[in-house]
């Protein structure tokens, strides 16, 4: 039978069903505990346990089953629910929904401290009802004739820089890395073909120094929370995902996992610096509301526009390179470095494999000409070059008069006569601002340089898994994560050096020479850029150029970044083509 | 009651005044002078100090704000403070540069007015145009801002008004 592991639509791409709040109990009323692939647990059967927390509820617990439970909140009456234990070493975790309600709690409890870690979770807290939302409560559960302990489970950053491979019960495999100490990101191997990685934000909380509670609330897709106990040592997991699919049906389920660890990045905190929570929910001074957390919400605030607009935009204003502001409000052109002259006064053809040639005669440092070969007419444009490496050159313009006003991000290497074109274009499927990128491999061919017949650059795996920090300027400090051979993402670093918030696109990498990588990512479901640079491991520099539209119309910009290495996940292993089909 | 010793630099003066009355009696229009000459040199004293506390307290207001600003969310203040002044810059932070000049504080004759030149490091931070995503990421997490540290001289001009020092204006100008 044919058949891919992959989704009809990506998960940015998804038009997820705008539940109402009927819709949500309804389904919720159908179902009365999460399910479980693994046996669940009688760790609490027969038991009546008092959980306190601080600054939240009171909660107590009589398991009767292991699968049936009563609760009573803040001394009030008990309610009889279905739930579901798993145990991960002394940690015991379980899960519940409220009967007739939309809401519901999943625990944490360390059996040798006693301490214990409350997330209530409810629907319909946010616009978007399908969205779970969460609070987080620390407490411990009551001792009779003990003094309560003094210690809590606490957020942390311990867990900033891992990354892991797991494979649930259920057989749902997945690589997840928490760059972050605020959001984390995460490929669906098995659900949808890891094609594209995803991030969403998440919670860390340390239990102890071998195990620690992960979070992550899929904002901006599903709305589906995950969270689960994990043991570094054992690479073992214990957890829930409560939410509803891209089928708008129910997921709610406790899940063992086993899995492998892929690697650690650095952190960029300063040493002792092991504070979670790096990016509060509410300014200093301001309570955050009950469930508050910071969202990057890209696609909510993006413009969305059609060709008509786009058009409009365009003839409007199309500027490439717009003088450069120098000094800090220079943004991320802030460490780009001057441009070069290097391509001044010369003449040459850029001739793709699989489209037109490009001919070009370049005036000075800031001014070309170019046509395609069948053209006759030579057409001015504006554009900027760098030289990254001696003779290698990215230089980019727009091109004035294309129907769909295509950009060009070009790396030009005259010591191997090879060319990579980054060919942006607008006028995409979903949004027409959105750029989209056609690759276009070729050769240099000008006067005393003989190009090669079948060599080019090429796609390349080599820096997949790894993770360079990319500082512009002083306070505007990012990190790549190359997470797929087809998406990267990026993470931004708070006042503090900790990683923030993060989001990702599709991307792809192509070797120019030893340590030498170009590569692009599209801004897709967030602002629709395209953008492209030419990574120099041997200088730790990249140069680059974004190409943009919006309402203000088109442009594009150049970026520059001093670059430091990270650190890299072994994670090349699983997107390998296997015989029988499929990545995994 | 025993009356507690009057121990002030007011009061130091006052009394060798008056124990040099005596001695001084034959020469009563240079004491008189004499006393009165003390008497200025007391208020413009006085004064000084009432200025230097005044722009202490406006520093740490300013230096306070930025810090509490700084971990997230927040609007980053302005420099400025109640009487109104204000720079074209957002301002973090100001800290004494010990390499600059000394500091200056100039009274005007009539006492009513005064100028201070302080070399100072001036953080100045400058918010990101929101025209690129990491921007607006940062911006959403509460950052957003570039941040560099200059060399600059704190020009303030001071008035009492009603018997109290305020800051009239206030200005950074390169060092």
């Amino acid at each position: 039978m044919l058949g891919t592991p992959y989704p009809k639509e990506q998960m940015h791409r998804i038009a997820y069903t705008k539940l109402t709040e009927q819709q949500i109990s309804d389904k919720l009323g159908k179902v009365s505990g999460p399910t479980s692939a693994s046996p669940l647990s009688d760790v609490f059967v027969g038991k009546s346990i008092r959980i306190v927390t601080d600054n939240g509820p009171a909660l107590a617990y009589t398991f009767s089953r292991t699968d049936r439970l009563s609760v009573a909140e803040n001394g009030g009456s008990a309610v009889n629910a279905g739930y579901g234990a798993l145990t991960l070493s002394n940690v015991a975790f379980f899960s519940h929904m409220i009967p007739g309600t939309q809401r519901g709690y999943t625990v944490a409890v360390d059996q040798g401290t006693n301490l214990a870690t409350v997330f209530e979770l409810w629907f319909s807290g946010y616009k978007d009802n399908r969205e779970v939302q969460r609070e987080i409560y620390y407490g411990y559960v009551e001792q009779a004739g003990q003094q309560p302990p003094a210690a809590r489970h606490i957020p942390t950053n311990r867990v900033e820089g891992k990354g892991f491979y797991w494979k649930q019960d259920a057989g749902a495999e997945t690589l997840e890395f928490f760059p972050s100490a605020a959001y984390s990101n995460f490929v669906e191997l098995s659900r949808l073909g890891g094609e594209l990685g995803f991030c969403a934000p998440s919670d860390y909380i340390k239990i102890n120094e071998d195990r620690y509670i992960y979070t992550r609330t899929e904002c901006e897709f599903s709305g589906t929370f995950t969270a689960y106990v994990m043991d570094l040592n054992r690479i073992e997991q214990v957890g829930v995902r409560l939410g509803f699919n891209a089928d708008d049906a129910l997921e709610y389920y406790v899940f063992h996992g086993k899995g492998e660890w892929l690697g650690q990045l650095a952190q960029f905190e300063k040493f002792g610096d092991e504070k979670g929570n790096p990016v509060p929910a509410a300014a200093p001074g301001q309570t955050p509301a009950k469930g508050a957390r910071r969202v990057y919400r890209p696609f909510e605030t993006m413009a969305k526009m059609t060709k008509a607009e786009v058009d409009a935009a365009c003839a409007k204003r199309s500027v490439a390179f717009a003088p450069r502001t120098t000094g800090p409000a220079a943004g991320m052109g802030g460490n780009l470095g001057p441009n070069t002259d290097w391509l001044a006064g010369k003449t040459f053809t850029l001739r793709y494999d699989a489209a037109p040639a490009m001919e070009y005669r370049i005036d000075d440092a800031e001014n070309l000409n170019w046509r395609k070969e069948s053209d006759a007419a030579w057409t001015k444009a504006r554009y900027q070059a760098w030289e990254s490496a001696p003779g290698l050159i990215l230089f980019g313009h727009l091109l004035e008069g294309a129907p769909n006003h295509d950009g060009h991000a070009i790396v030009v290497d005259f010591d191997q006569g090879l060319v990579t074109c980054f060919n942006g274009f607008l006028n995409t499927p979903y949004f027409a601002n959105e750029a989209g990128v056609k690759i276009l491999f070729g050769v240099i061919e000008m006067e005393g340089l003989i190009p090669p017949k079948y060599n080019r650059h090429k796609f390349t795996e080599e820096m997949l898994g790894r993770a360079v920090s990319q500082n512009y300027a002083p306070n505007l400090t990012s990190m790549h994560l190359y997470t797929t051979p087809h998406s990267l993402s990026w993470i931004i670093f708070t006042d503090t050096d900790a990683g923030g918030l993060q989001w990702s696109g599709p991307a792809s990498y192509v070797k120019i020479r030893d340590g030498i990588y170009f590569m692009y990512w599209l801004e897709e479901a967030c602002n629709g850029t395209l953008g492209t640079i030419l990574v120099n491991l041997h200088t730790m520099r990249d140069v680059g150029v974004g190409y943009n539209c919006g309402p203000n119309g088109l442009g594009m910009s150049a970026v520059g970044a001093h670059e430091r290495l990270a650190g890299q996940f072994d994670i090349r292993r699983f997107y390998q083509v296997k015989s029988s089909g499929g990545v995994v | 009651m025993k009356k507690q010793p009057d121990s002030t630099r007011r009061s130091f003066l006052k009394n060798g005044a008056l124990l040099a009355a005596p001695l001084a009696a034959v020469a009563a229009p240079a004491a008189i002078i004499a006393d009165d000459n003390l008497k200025t040199r007391l208020a413009r004293l006085e004064d000084e100090a009432a200025i230097r506390e005044l722009h202490q307290s406006w520093l740490r207001q300013i230096n306070g704000a930025a810090v509490n600003a700084g971990a997230t969310g927040a609007p980053r203040p302005l420099l400025s403070n109640s009487k109104g002044a204000a720079f074209d810059q957002l301002v973090r932070r100001i800290a004494l540069d010990h390499t600059g000049e000394p500091d200056a504080i100039d009274l005007a004759a009539d006492g009513k007015s005064a100028t201070g030149r302080f070399h100072c490091a001036v953080e100045i931070e400058t918010a990101l145009p929101q025209d690129c995503t990491l921007a607006q990421m940062a911006r959403a997490q509460g950052s957003g801002f570039l941040c560099r540290t200059e060399r600059r001289v704190l020009q303030v001009a001071y008035v009492k008004v009603g018997g109290d020092w305020s800051i009239a204006k206030a200005e950074l100008t390169p060092a």
